[in-house]
């Protein structure tokens, strides 16, 4: 692959900047898409890296177009991706199915905008359901949640490999915030920190006889039977199970001896953070548990941060009216911890709101 | 340095979210930690602009916050919309020649200070240095980023306009300068906040 990025450098540029020279870094071949705010740079920077590299790019007429095109490019080879956001993520979401049925390793980055429908072109953490579990299929995807351009970067990075390894479709879950905002953070060709980046393949047109040197390809999102159907998403589902160990993703903070556990994803895990350290510092103990890993859920580890604490409490704070609370209680179902939350949708969070919300329920 | 925090907010325009970048560039290039983020909602569309600029010597946390160090008005309208950003740490400060309600002004506030920046710009430099003239009263006010890095980045930003036409560069560096002196003097003369 090219040097893209040569020696390891520092950089200060916008979270969208920051996906494509990710993607181009990572040896992505083709973007599809179509405008909509938040996301908008991704394709206006990777329209105008993309000549320069011998990549591609297509704006399609609509998100559908966008979605099934990527579908299309994966199949054919190439390490395609889109990005996206608020309504054009709903309409992704007919041709993200089928990238889960036929197991299509593309790339999708979201972000998040306010909520529901046009809502607002600025920022929330309210497509956690869309993008973890949307669909009219059982949520067989990899979500990562990112919370600074250094990971929007690594993780964009490590996403394309985990697509093509595993073949899932994979998920770079941002926002509206990440995306505009611009912050330092250190761009690498991925060989230079050791990491080998999975080869793309064709799925379809392989070379070889059928029956003789190869099983068909059967890439197919229709069956003529129920029962096909039932073996087919029985088998991913254990495919998935299989690998999610593997894949979970998370931070723990503070956990043994910890009051109150918090538990924050992507940007609110900024704030988070400072808040648990402020609170330490004024003598509560309190706790820090962020996934990164959204799908598959880091479930056993907040299962364990709660049995090294003596938590009382779960205090849950998001962008969002109860979307990553609704996860954490399916995920960890069973505990009997109390569950509180700061629910703030659509709108930012910041150390303070968290610190005063402890305060009022400790 | 401990963390400061600024908002910027003027009209669309003004060169608000440009002296955001640079300021912000400025600190980069300082090997401080920064986080600059514009509003961009609706409002951006004929509304106040806002730039959300934090410097620190350590990891930043949320990109905005809800009260800042210095409030930067540039605007009758940016008063009212940033009035809430200010309490009793907050230098807040407004051009004094835009007509607006004395009510508008934040009721708690370390300083509120007045700074003749458009008038400046008009009679003294040109139109267009407005917002360089605020860059340099941000850093007089603040401190957070030295006067050489400030130039740097202009140099960064402005440097194909300056090598058309040499004559922009000392305008603009005329420009930081007597916004820097503005605010240090104004930062010196009697409180007349708190009204």
């Amino acid at each position: 692959m090219d040097n893209i990025i040569g020696e390891p450098k520092k950089a200060f540029m916008t979270g969208n900047e920051t996906v494509a020279w990710a993607c181009l870094a990572a040896g992505a071949d083709i973007m599809f898409g179509y405008p909509i705010t938040p996301q908008n740079e991704v394709m206006h920077y990777w329209t105008r890296l993309a000549p320069k590299y011998n990549r591609g790019f297509l704006q399609t007429e609509d998100e559908l177009s966008a979605g099934f095109t990527t579908c299309g490019a994966v199949q054919a080879g190439k390490k395609a991706f889109t990005a996206t956001a608020g309504p054009g993520n709903v309409l992704m979401q007919e041709p993200f199915g089928m990238a889960e049925a036929m197991r299509l390793p593309l790339l999708a980055v979201i972000q998040q905008r306010g909520g529901p429908s046009s809502g607002t072109v600025v920022y929330s953490q309210q497509e956690v359901t869309l993008t973890t579990y949307g669909g009219n299929g059982e949520g067989h995807r990899i979500v990562y949640s990112t919370a600074t351009h250094q990971e929007i970067y690594d993780y964009v990075i490590k996403g394309f490999n985990t697509a093509w390894k595993y073949r899932f479709p994979t998920f770079i879950l941002g926002d509206g915030y990440q995306a505009k905002m611009r912050e330092p953070l250190e761009m690498y060709d991925p060989k230079d920190k050791g990491i080998e980046m999975t080869p793309a393949y064709p799925l379809i047109g392989v070379p070889g006889q059928i029956g003789k040197d190869r099983e068909p390809q059967h890439l197919c999102n229709i069956y003529s039977l129920e029962e096909e159907l039932y073996d087919v998403v029985m088998k991913v589902a254990a495919e998935y199970e299989a690998i999610a160990p593997g894949l979970v993703e998370y931070e723990s903070k503070y956990c043994e001896g910890a009051e109150i556990i918090i538990v924050s994803h992507g940007v609110v895990s900024r704030a988070a953070d400072d808040a648990v350290k402020i609170l330490r510092n004024q003598g509560i103990k309190a706790g820090y548990f962020r996934p990164i890993t959204l799908r598959p859920f880091p479930q056993q580890q907040l299962r364990q941060c709660i049995a090294q604490s003596n938590a009382k409490q779960l205090l849950i704070a998001e962008s969002a009216y109860g979307q990553l609370e609704r996860l954490i209680k399916q995920e960890i179902y069973g505990e009997t911890i109390k569950i509180d939350n700061l629910f703030m949708p659509g709108v930012g969070i910041i150390d303070f709101d968290i610190i005063n919300k402890v305060k009022s329920i400790i | 340095m401990s963390l400061i925090r600024i908002a910027l907010a003027g009209e669309g325009g003004q060169g608000v979210q440009s002296v955001a970048e640079i300021l912000t560039e400025a600190a980069y290039n300082e090997n401080q930690q920064t986080i600059y983020i514009p509003n961009f909602g609706l409002e951006q569309r004929g509304g106040v602009s806002i730039a959300f600029i934090q410097f620190s010597d350590k990891r930043i946390g949320a990109p905005k916050f809800n009260k800042a160090d210095a409030v930067i008005a540039l605007s009758g309208r940016a008063i009212g919309r940033t009035a809430g950003y200010s309490d009793q740490n907050t230098l807040f400060v407004y051009d004094s020649g835009f007509d607006f309600d004395k009510e508008e002004l934040p009721k708690e506030a370390k300083k509120i200070i007045a700074l003749p920046a458009v008038d400046t710009a008009n009679r003294v430099l040109h139109p267009k240095v407005f917002n360089i003239i605020i860059m340099g009263a941000v850093i007089g006010l603040t401190k957070v980023v030295s006067f050489e890095a400030a130039k740097k980045a202009l140099e960064h930003k402005l440097g194909h306009k300056f090598e058309n036409n040499p004559d922009l560069r000392d305008l603009n560096y005329r420009a930081l300068e007597i916004g820097k002196e503005m605010a240090e003097k104004s930062l010196q003369e009697e409180v007349d906040n708190n009204g």
